[in-house]
Formats: C-alpha cells, sequence, structure tokens
C-alpha cells in the first residue's frame, strides 16, 4: 500500500524538466530499531520513466538513496501534453506506477 | 544498460549541472531552493486530502463539517486567521487542537488517542493530524497571515504568550528569548530565527508545518514547541495545551502579513 | 448556515458587548493566567521534575518582556544572589583535567525529559560548543556566546584568573546579570568537580583551546 509519488514535467524549449518526490522508507537494513533488532531491508531497486511509452530511463537503485527520495531528469524531444509515466519496484517487490502530462512552460 | 545512481548527491549534482545558471556561487543557497522546489513535504499534502474528506472514526463522517473560524469546511484562508476564539468550545484554539476537537466531536475519536498519535515517530510514515494540519494549512498558500485580537481571550491569549516568550526557568535558565532574541545567531550550525524582529516571526509562521529532513517527516507548530522546551531542560508540553497555544497566538499575530508557503523545510 | 445564523444571533447581544469591551489584561493579570497555564500544561515522569517550571527570585526579575532594562537594584541584587550561590570544590583545587574538560565542553546531552523518560546519563554535557566557538578550525559551534577561542592564550594561568572562569561557569549572573547564560553550578546541571576541568580546559597551555 504505497503513497502516490508526485511528479512534475515541465516544458522548456523542446526538453522537459521532470521532477519526481517519492515516498518510501529506503530502509538500509543495518539501522536497528529500539529493542536493538535489525530493521529488515526495504528499498526501491529499480525506477523506469518512460516517455510516451517508450523507456528514457532506467535505474537500478540500492540502499544508498535516502529515505522519500527525489529524482530530476530532463527529457528531450518533448511536447506539452505528453506523456511521463514512472514506475518503481522495491526488493519486496512492491511496485508502483504514477504518471503525468507535460505541461507548457511559461 | 541500467544507470547505476549512487545516491541523492548523484541526481542532485545531474540537475546542479544543468539547471543551475552561472551565479552559482553560493551552494548552501542553491541547495535551499532546491529543497524549496521539490520538497518530500509535499507528499503529505495528498495524504491530508484524503484523510480530510474521507469518513473516518466511530462515527463514519469525514472532517468537511469541521469548523476552523470560518465556517464548517471553509478551509482558505482558515489557517490564516489561527489562533481564535471560537464559540463553541469557549476557547482559544490553534489548528491542530480545532482539528482534535473536530475530530472527537464529528467523527467520535476518543481525545486521548487523537493527542498520542498526534507527533509520529521519525522515520516513520508520519501521523494522521501532520498530514491534516499541512493540507489545511496549504489550502491558505500564497495568503497572509491575519490574526485578530477583538475577543477578550484572544487578547489574554496573546498577553500569556508574550510572557511566556521572556520567561526563563529550568537549569539552564532559557527563555525562548535567550536563543530567539538576537539576529544572525546560531547552535552550532543551526540557524536561530530571530524572533524579536517582524522579519524573523514572519519567517517562522509561514514556514510551518515542515518537512523536517533528519525525520523524514512533516512537523508542526505543536511538535516545535515540544521539541524546544526538550531541549531546555523543561517538563514536557502536552500536546495543544493552553502554553502551546499562547505561544502560537504571539507568534503569529507578531507575524501578520506572512505569506504562507508550506510545507517549509527544516533540517 | 441557519443553524450558525440562530447561534449568533441568540449570543449576537452579549457577544457584541464583550467584543466591545475587549482590554488587554493588565501585567498583574496576565501574569497570574500565564502562570496558571504553566502548572497546567507540562507533564513529567515525576513531580519533583515540575519543579523544573518554577522560577527562582532571579529568574522572576530576568524574565522582563521586550528585553526592558533592569534597574540598578535589579541587576545589583541579582548579582548578589549570584555570588552568594557559588560553591567551590571541597579540594580547593580549581584547576581540575582539561582532556576531561574538552570532553565536557563539546557535550550538548544529559538530562532532557522526553517520551516520559529522563535522560540520565554519567554526567551531564557542559553545552559549551552549542553557543560558544572553542578550539581554532571547529566548524560545528555556535555563536550565540562569545569565542572562547584562545582564552588562556590571552588571559594567562593564573590564580585569579582560574578563580574568575570558574565562577562565571558556575554563575555568570554574578558578573553579567541576567545574561543568556545558563547559571550551570548554581542551578546544579554541572558538579563543582566538573567545572575544574572546563577551567582547565579554558586556561591550560596544552589544551586545543590554546592552540594556534
Amino acid at each position: 500500500m504505497s503513497e502516490p509519488m508526485k511528479i512534475r514535467a515541465t516544458l522548456q524549449g523542446d526538453v522537459a524538466d521532470v521532477r519526481i518526490l517519492m515516498m518510501h522508507p529506503m530502509e538500509t537494513g543495518q539501522r536497528k530499531n529500539s529493542k536493538g533488532e535489525l530493521i529488515p531491508m526495504h528499498f526501491i531497486k529499480n525506477v523506469v520513466v518512460s516517455h510516451n511509452g517508450k523507456t528514457v530511463l532506467d535505474a537500478e537503485w540500492t540502499q544508498a538513496i535516502s529515505r522519500n527520495p527525489f529524482l530530476g531528469l530532463r527529457v528531450k524531444g518533448a511536447k506539452a501534453g505528453d506523456k511521463i509515466s514512472v514506475t518503481w519496484i522495491d526488493n519486496k517487490g512492491d511496485k508502483r506506477t504514477d504518471e503525468t502530462a507535460v505541461a507548457a512552460g511559461s | 544498460m541500467p544507470n547505476l545512481l549512487g545516491g541523492i548527491a548523484a541526481s542532485a549534482l545531474l540537475f546542479l549541472a544543468v539547471s543551475v545558471p552561472a551565479q552559482a556561487a553560493d551552494p548552501l543557497a542553491v541547495g535551499r531552493q532546491m529543497l524549496a522546489e521539490d520538497n518530500p513535504g509535499e507528499l503529505w499534502i495528498e495524504k491530508g486530502k484524503t484523510l480530510f474528506y474521507e469518513k473516518r472514526g466511530p462515527r463514519g463522517v469525514s472532517l468537511e463539517q469541521c469548523d476552523f473560524g470560518m465556517g464548517p469546511g471553509k478551509l482558505e484562508g482558515a489557517s490564516t486567521r489561527l489562533p481564535r476564539y471560537f464559540p463553541d468550545t469557549d476557547k482559544v484554539q490553534d489548528l491542530e487542537s480545532r482539528l482534535v476537537t473536530c475530530m472527537v466531536q464529528l467523527q467520535g475519536f476518543k481525545r486521548e488517542d487523537v493527542i498520542r498519535r498526534a507527533i509520529s515517530p521519525g522515520g516513520s510514515s508520519g501521523s494522521d493530524m501532520e498530514a491534516l494540519a499541512l493540507y489545511i494549512t496549504s489550502r491558505s498558500n500564497g495568503m497572509k497571515m491575519n490574526v485578530s485580537l477583538n475577543h477578550q481571550k484572544e487578547r489574554e491569549m496573546y498577553k500569556a504568550g508574550e510572557y511566556l516568550f521572556f520567561r526563563r526557568s529550568g537549569q539552564t535558565d532559557f527563555g525562548c528569548v535567550q536563543c530567539h532574541g538576537d539576529a544572525n545567531k546560531r547552535i552550532r550550525l543551526q540557524d536561530l530565527i530571530h524572533m524579536t524582529s517582524k522579519q524573523g516571526v514572519q519567517e517562522v509562521v509561514s514556514t510551518w508545518p515542515a518537512y523536517r529532513g533528519a525525520h523524514y517527516v512533516v512537523r508542526t507548530m505543536q511538535w516545535r514547541l515540544y521539541d524546544c522546551f526538550w531541549q531546555m531542560r523543561l517538563p514536557e508540553l502536552a500536546y495543544a495545551s493552553d502554553v502551546s497555544i499562547a505561544l502560537t497566538t504571539y507568534l503569529h499575530y507578531q507575524g501578520n502579513g506572512a505569506v504562507t508557503r508550506v510545507p517549509g523545510f527544516k533540517r | 448556515m441557519k443553524k450558525t445564523w440562530f447561534k449568533w444571533a441568540a449570543l449576537g447581544v452579549p457577544v457584541l458587548v464583550i467584543a466591545g469591551c475587549a482590554t488587554y489584561p493588565d501585567p498583574a493579570t496576565t501574569r497570574r493566567v500565564a502562570e496558571k497555564m504553566v502548572n497546567e500544561s507540562f507533564t513529567a515522569p515525576a513531580p519533583a521534575l515540575l519543579k523544573r517550571l518554577a522560577q527562582d527570585k532571579s529568574q522572576q526579575i530576568c524574565s522582563k518582556i521586550g528585553g526592558a532594562q533592569l534597574t540598578q537594584e535589579e541587576a545589583a541584587e541579582v548579582a548578589r544572589l549570584a555570588r552568594a550561590s557559588i560553591k567551590y570544590p571541597p579540594s580547593g583545587k580549581l584547576v581540575g583535567d582539561w582532556k576531561r574538560g574538552d570532553k565536557l565542553a563539546h557535550d550538548g546531552a544529559g538530562d532532557r525529559i522526553q517520551r516520559g523518560r529522563l535522560e540520565k546519563r554519567k554526567e551531564n554535557g557542559g553545552l559549551c560548543q552549542n553557543c560558544h566557538a572553542l578550539a581554532p578550525g571547529e566548524i560545528n559551534v555556535g555563536n550565540v556566546g562569545p569565542s572562547l577561542t584562545g582564552y588562556g592564550l590571552q588571559r594567562g594561568t593564573s590564580d585569579s584568573i582560574a578563580k574568575l572562569t570558574y565562577e562565571r561557569i558556575y554563575n555568570a549572573w554574578a558578573y553579567s546579570p541576567c545574561s543568556n547564560m545558563p547559571r550551570l553550578g548554581a542551578t546544579g546541571h554541572l558538579t563543582p568537580e566538573q567545572i575544574t576541568h572546563m577551567v582547565a580546559y579554558l586556561i591550560d597551555p596544552q589544551s586545543p583551546v590554546n592552540k594556534k
């Protein structure tokens, strides 16, 4: 049961400036709780960003990335209204996809 | 071929390389701007909105009938006028205590439960109260703090808050003013807001609730006041207590004119 | 909407009268109201800890609203009470071990109350780094208080300097009534023995504070 991402995609010329906020514990598996027990690993392993269905970013993440991560990227050849879709998969097999339309720049 | 992104610093640097103009002389300012533009706290606004409109509690109702001072369910501008006097409780209340009132009276939650869960543990997914307080305050984003002191109890609350701001006690001999009474001061590397200046107090009242980076959750003014008393070596400030509302009334009135911009971002 | 109108109409006259007569309470009333709030707004794991909220005479004098000036009499009274509070270690030796003082000066923990528990450690931290620059080159230091870098170099290691330093840490208000600095020894946050180590940390030529 994951929380929605926040995706902003703004056109700057023919480049979409995409900014993604994700809510995820990103537990490294090395922290201990107050009882001294190790908190199990729970982190996003893979992030895929696509533009109108075509993959533009396919990233392998590790525990090194902080809780509630931010990802920013720029996508060339975009137009207003194009679809940007983001999918993450974590080490427990949980998956989440959110999408947004590229907004015209100001 | 999968890209291996090493860490948040890597993606931040990726951004820095392409989107920052030539005058990037102050990396701290650049970093602050980046955090302001992409604040993880924003993720809790949606969460708060969902909680606000959802039918919840033993009575299975939403918070739409909750009156924050401008009529039931009217949210735009409501937080800019808080704290204020409420005839139905005959008390001056801030946003969080008003949420407690509504969660108890409208939704049927038990007061002790609401208060016990109000402040989430650091690193958790946050509390309902934190999300709701942020959502409601965000509905006033862009609007100016506009607290008035017309009712007798509002004036008493304000004066009490002023008195408490300067009240020194405990083995540290601290009142709020010891740390927040001068410009350009810091404890270790944490800047201290100068709250006896107009600019400083406006900065304070316009940026709570805020995402506390070190805790990975949204924190509220009630939490912030509690935390101050903690490090002053004083007893625990009770949630939604009169002292907390008095101090909030004092600060908000002093900060009138400040433009709401939440979530703020704190270290 | 209708209900609200009815409620307001019923309350209409008295509410308007109250609004019209709203006044700011005088200082004595404010004090009474606020002190009652203090009594009702805090919890602690033990009743004795609630006493931390009570103000002693000096704190009351030093809580002036709006940073108002002390009168000469008030300043003198606070200084007198502060001087009378100073206790020295039984040995009479005011300069301890600078290495222990170094640790204490950088320790900002101890004696805080959270989630129904008191933070009890072997000893309370000195809290110095929170507000003061100490050894040269340290970045993570506050500036609420003046820099103490080179303290011993500037003042020397005489007995009178040791005594002055000890007394300022024990109760700064003996020298600067109502200063922002906590009366660390007088309030019991630090023991006389701990303070002797901090004195050494500040004045010993071997201490990092006095290195270039």
